[in-house]
C-alpha cells in the first residue's frame, strides 16, 4: 500500500512540525513583547497544534514494528522503563531547573516556564504513547481475532476524545461522564488480558514486578507535575487535551497495576509452573539428546540423568534387560545390596514388570523389613509392544514425594527412550540388510558372468537353454566346452546354499571344469586324452574336499557328446536324472543311474559311488537336462511339479524344435506355479540330436 | 517344522514334522550338535511327517554323518515318504545312510 507508506513517512516530520507550531504559539502567548511584534496567535492554532502533535506521536508509534520480540516480556518492559521511562527524570530535572532559576532570579517572565512546559508535555505524550503500544503487544499476545477488533475500537474511541477540546465542545455533564466512564470500563476490560504473565519463570516475575512499580512511578511523576502546573498562575497555554490524556493515563496506569497484581499473586505458584516448564524443557532436551545417542548405552545414560534431574530423585538405578537377563545399567546414590533387596522384594510381590508407585515405604509390608533410608519409590518399566527393555527405579528420602505427574513424565521419558532404542536397532538392521543386498548383487553378477552367453552351434544338434535365478542367489550353473574331434562337453550343476558362498563355489566348479578338461599330452590314445565323466567327478570331488564347508555339497552332471560317432557318455554326481526321448523306441524315460553328490564323501572311496553311462543316440532323440528348481517348483497347493509331469511334457513335445520344446515346458511350469514365489534357481537345457547334414557352404 | 524327541536307554528318536528348509535346518543342526547325542548307540529319525527336505536339510545330515560314524553312533531313517526318499536317492545318500521302511526295522538294527 504505497499511499499508506507515504502517509507513514510524513507522520514524523508532521509531528515535529506540529510541536514546533505548538511551541511558537505558546511562547508568543507567554511573551507579550514578541506577541506585540508578530501578533498573538488565536487559541485554536494552539489547540490544533496540540491535537495534531498528540495524534502524530500515537500514529507514529502505532506504525512501528511490534516491540515484543518472541516471548521476551521482561525485555519489553526493560526497554520501556529504561527508554521512555527515563523521560520522567528529564521532566523532573527541567522542572527543578526552572524552579532554581526562578528562585535565584525571581521574574515575572513566563517564557522559560512556557518553554519547559511545552517540552514536558511532549515527553509525557511520547512516554504515554510508548507505554500504550507496549501494552497493546501484551494485550494482543496470542489473542483471538475478537480481542484485536476490540482493541481497534478502543483506539478509535480514544482518538475521538481528542476532538472534544478541538471544537471547544464539551458534552453536557452526564453525557461526558458517561462517555469517559464507558471508555474507562473498556480500558479495565482490556486490562484483564494478562496471559503473558503465565510465561514467566519465578525470577522473571520478580523482575516484572519491579519494572511495573518503576513504570507506575514514572507515570505518577508526570501526572503530579501536570496536576501541579495546572494550578500555576504562570500557565498561559490552554489546558492540554484533557479527556484523551486522562483516559490514556488511566489505561496505562490500570494495565500496569493489573499486570503488577497478577504477577505478584502469581509469584507463589511460580514454582509449580516452573517445574512443569522444566519438565517440558527437559523432555525436549532428552528428545534432542537421545536422537544424538550413538548407541543404546548412551541413550540409557541420557534417560537416567534426565529422569533424576526432573523428578529430583535422591537415589535411582536403571535395570537393562538383554536376552532375557536383567543387569544393572546405571546406579545413583544407591548400594548394590539395596538394589538387589528391592528387586527381589518386588519380584516376590510380582511387581517387577509394572508401573509402581509407593509413597510410604516405611509403612509397607516387606519394605519395612528392609529398613531402607528411603520413603518413596517409583518403578517405571521400559517396554514396547514387542519386548521389555528393563525398568527405571527412582527413590526419594521423604514419604509422599512422588505424584501422578511424576509417573506421567517418567512414562513419557521411558517411551521416548524405547522409541529411540528401537530406532537405533532399525537403523542397524537396515544397514545390515543393505549389506546383504549388496552382497547378493555381487553374487548374482558373479553368477551371471559364469553362465555362458553363446551356445555351441553345429548342424548335428540343437541346443536351447534357460536359466533363471531366484531372488536370493542360488547355485545353479552350466557350461560348455568344445573338445577336439567333434566332441562337446556339457556341465550342469547346483551348489547347495545361497548367496556369495554359492557363487564362489560355482566359480570354483567352472575353474575345475576348464582345468580338468585339458588335453593330457601323456595319454596313449585319443580316448584317454580327456578324463571320462566318472573320472572327472572323482577328481572334482578331491579338489573340492578342502574348500567346501562341511554341510555344503554340489550336485553335477557331465556329458561328453561325440557327434562324430553319434554317442555320448555321462556321469551323474547326485544331480537330477536325465530325461530322454528315444526316437527308435518312441519312448520317453529317465536315465536312472547311480551317482553321489560332490563333497558328501571326502575321501577316495567316492570313486565307488560314481558310474559312467554310455549311450548311442539316434537322430530325433531329445535330451532334457535341468536342475531341481524345475521339478521342485511349487504349485498353488504346495505340491511339486515333479519328474512325472516333466516326462509327460516331453511326450507331447518331442517332435518340436529344441527351442519350442523348452518354451512349452517353461510355459507349463509357469502355469503350474502361477502366483507362487520362486524358491530356487531354475535351469533347463534341451538338446535335440539331428541327422548329420552337409555343412553350409559359404 | 517341529522336532519331537523321544529317548530310551540306547536310542534317541527325533520325529520331524513339516518342511526341513534353510531356516528349520538350523533347529535340527542345533539338536544334532548337542554333545549328549553321541552318548546314544542309535539316533533314529522318524520321517513320517517330513514333507520336504531342502539341500540345506540334507547338508545337516551330511555334516553330522562322519561325526556319528567316528563316535560309533548309528544314524537310521525310517517311515520316509517316497518323494523325500527320492531326494536321498538322487543325491546318492541311500548308499551312505541307513534308510528302512518301519520303526520296527529301525530298532532291530
Amino acid at each position: 500500500m504505497p499511499v499508506r507508506q507515504k502517509l507513514t513517512a510524513i507522520v514524523l516530520p508532521f509531528t515535529v512540525l506540529s510541536w514546533l507550531i505548538l511551541l511558537t504559539s505558546t511562547l508568543l502567548q507567554a511573551s507579550p513583547e514578541a506577541a506585540a511584534r508578530v501578533g498573538s496567535p488565536p487559541e485554536w492554532v494552539t489547540l490544533l497544534a496540540q491535537a495534531a502533535f498528540v495524534a502524530g506521536v500515537f500514529v507514529y508509534l502505532r506504525s512501528r514494528p511490534d516491540p515484543l520480540r518472541g516471548t521476551d516480556f521482561v525485555g519489553l518492559l526493560r526497554r520501556l522503563v529504561f527508554g521512555p521511562g527515563l523521560l520522567a527524570t528529564v521532566c523532573i530535572g527541567l522542572h527543578l531547573l526552572e524552579r532554581l532559576i526562578q528562585y535565584e532570579h525571581p521574574t515575572a517572565d513566563r517564557v522559560l516556564f512556557a518553554c519547559i512546559y511545552t517540552i514536558n508535555l511532549a515527553l509525557f505524550v511520547i512516554f504515554l504513547a510508548y507505554t500504550n503500544y507496549s501494552w497493546r503487544s501484551l494485550v494482543l499476545f496470542r489473542s483471538a481475532a475478537r480481542l484485536r477488533r476490540d482493541w481497534l475500537w478502543f483506539e478509535l474511541l480514544l482518538g475521538t476524545t481528542l476532538l472534544f477540546r478541538l471544537f471547544a465542545w464539551t458534552p453536557p455533564m452526564p453525557v461526558a461522564y458517561f462517555i469517559m466512564g464507558g471508555l474507562a470500563v473498556f480500558g479495565v476490560y482490556l486490562s484483564g488480558n494478562q496471559k503473558w504473565v503465565a510465561y514467566l519463570n519465578r525470577r522473571q516475575k520478580w523482575e516484572v514486578v519491579f519494572m511495573q512499580v518503576a513504570l507506575l512511578l514514572c507515570l505518577g511523576i508526570f501526572t503530579l507535575y501536570f496536576l501541579r502546573i495546572a494550578k500555576d498562575p504562570k500557565l498561559v497555554a490552554p489546558e492540554p487535551q484533557h479527556a484523551f490524556l486522562l483516559l490514556t493515563v488511566f489505561f496505562a496506569g490500570f494495565y500496569s497495576l493489573a499486570g503488577l497484581l497478577v504477577t505478584f499473586f502469581n509469584l507463589p505458584t511460580a514454582g509449580v509452573f516452573e517445574q512443569k516448564r522444566e519438565e517440558i524443557l527437559s523432555l525436549q532436551r532428552l528428545t534432542q539428546l537421545i536422537q544424538k545417542g550413538q548407541n543404546e548405552h548412551e541413550v540409557y545414560q541420557m534417560l537416567f540423568e534426565a529422569a533424576i534431574q526432573t523428578v529430583e530423585a535422591d537415589a535411582a538405578w536403571l535395570d537393562v534387560e538383554t536376552d532375557g537377563e536383567v543387569h544393572t545399567g546405571q546406579l545413583f546414590n544407591v548400594s548394590e545390596e539395596n538394589v538387589q533387596a528391592i528387586r527381589t522384594l518386588l519380584a516376590d510381590y510380582n511387581l517387577g514388570q509394572i508401573e509402581y508407585l509407593n509413597n510410604d515405604l516405611p509403612n509397607s509390608n516387606g519394605f519395612r523389613n528392609l529398613e531402607l533410608s528411603y520413603g518413596s519409590l517409583i518403578v517405571m518399566p521400559m517396554r514396547s509392544a514387542k519386548r521389555q527393555y528393563g525398568s527405571l527405579y527412582m527413590l526419594k528420602e521423604q514419604r509422599q514425594s512422588f505424584d501422578r505427574e511424576n509417573l506421567g513424565i517418567l512414562q513419557t521419558f521411558t517411551s521416548q527412550t524405547v522409541l529411540s532404542i528401537e530406532n537405533l536397532q532399525l537403523v542397524a538392521a537396515s544397514i545390515q540388510n543393505e549389506r546383504v543386498k549388496e552382497e547378493l548383487k555381487i553374487a548374482s553378477s558373479v553368477q551371471d558372468s559364469l553362465i555362458p552367453k553363446d551356445l555351441p552351434i553345429d548342424n548335428w544338434f540343437e541346443i536351447s537353454s534357460h536359466a533363471l535365478a531366484a531372488k536370493e542367489v542360488g547355485g545353479d550353473f552350466y557350461d560348455f566346452l568344445h573338445l577336439p574331434g567333434k566332441r562337446l562337453a556339457i556341465l550342469i550343476g547346483d551348489v547347495s546354499g545361497k548367496g556369495i558362498t554359492a557363487a564362489f563355489h560355482m566359480a570354483q566348479m567352472k575353474g575345475i571344469f576348464h582345468a580338468l578338461m585339458q588335453e593330457n599330452p601323456l595319454a596313449k590314445d585319443d580316448r584317454e586324452k580327456f578324463p571320462v565323466p566318472s573320472k572327472f567327478m572323482s577328481m572334482a570331488n578331491r579338489a573340492l574336499t578342502h574348500c567346501l564347508e562341511k554341510s555344503s555339497f554340489i550336485t553335477a552332471a557331465l556329458y561328453i557328446i561325440d557327434y562324430e560317432h553319434g554317442g555320448f557318455v555321462f556321469a551323474r554326481a547326485g544331480h537330477c536324472h536325465t530325461l530322454y526321448y528315444h526316437s527308435i523306441k518312441e519312448e520317453v524315460s529317465y536315465f536312472h543311474t547311480a551317482g553321489m553328490g560332490l563333497g558328501i564323501i571326502r575321501n577316495d572311496s567316492y570313486e565307488k559311488h560314481i558310474k559312467n553311462q554310455f549311450y548311442d543316440y539316434n537322430p530325433g532323440d531329445v535330451m532334457v537336462i535341468y536342475t531341481d528348481g524345475i521339478v521342485e517348483a511349487r504349485g498353488a497347493g504346495q505340491e511339486e511339479y515333479g519328474e512325472d509331469r516333466l516326462l509327460q511334457m516331453l511326450e507331447h513335445t518331442y517332435y518340436l524344435d529344441a527351442d519350442e520344446i523348452k518354451q512349452r515346458i517353461l510355459d507349463d511350469l509357469n502355469e503350474f506355479s502361477k502366483g507362487q514365489p520362486m524358491h530356487d534357481d531354475q535351469t533347463l537345457l534341451v538338446i535335440k540330436f539331428k541327422a548329420a547334414q552337409p555343412e553350409a557352404t559359404i | 517344522m517341529k522336532i519331537a524327541q523321544q529317548t530310551t536307554e540306547n536310542t534317541l528318536t527325533l520325529s520331524l514334522d513339516g518342511e526341513l528348509d534353510a531356516s528349520s535346518s538350523v533347529l535340527l543342526d542345533t539338536e544334532l550338535t548337542k554333545p549328549e547325542v553321541l552318548d546314544y548307540k542309535k539316533v533314529l529319525i522318524d520321517c513320517q511327517r517330513l514333507n520336504y527336505i531342502s539341500s540345506a536339510g540334507l547338508g545337516v545330515f551330511i555334516s553330522h554323518l562322519q561325526r556319528f560314524q567316528d563316535a560309533g553312533v548309528k544314524l537310521v531313517f525310517f517311515n520316509m515318504q517316497e518323494k523325500v526318499h527320492n531326494v536321498f536317492e538322487i543325491l546318492g545318500l541311500d548308499a551312505l545312510m541307513t534308510i528302512v521302511p518301519s520303526e520296527a526295522e529301525a530298532t532291530a538294527i
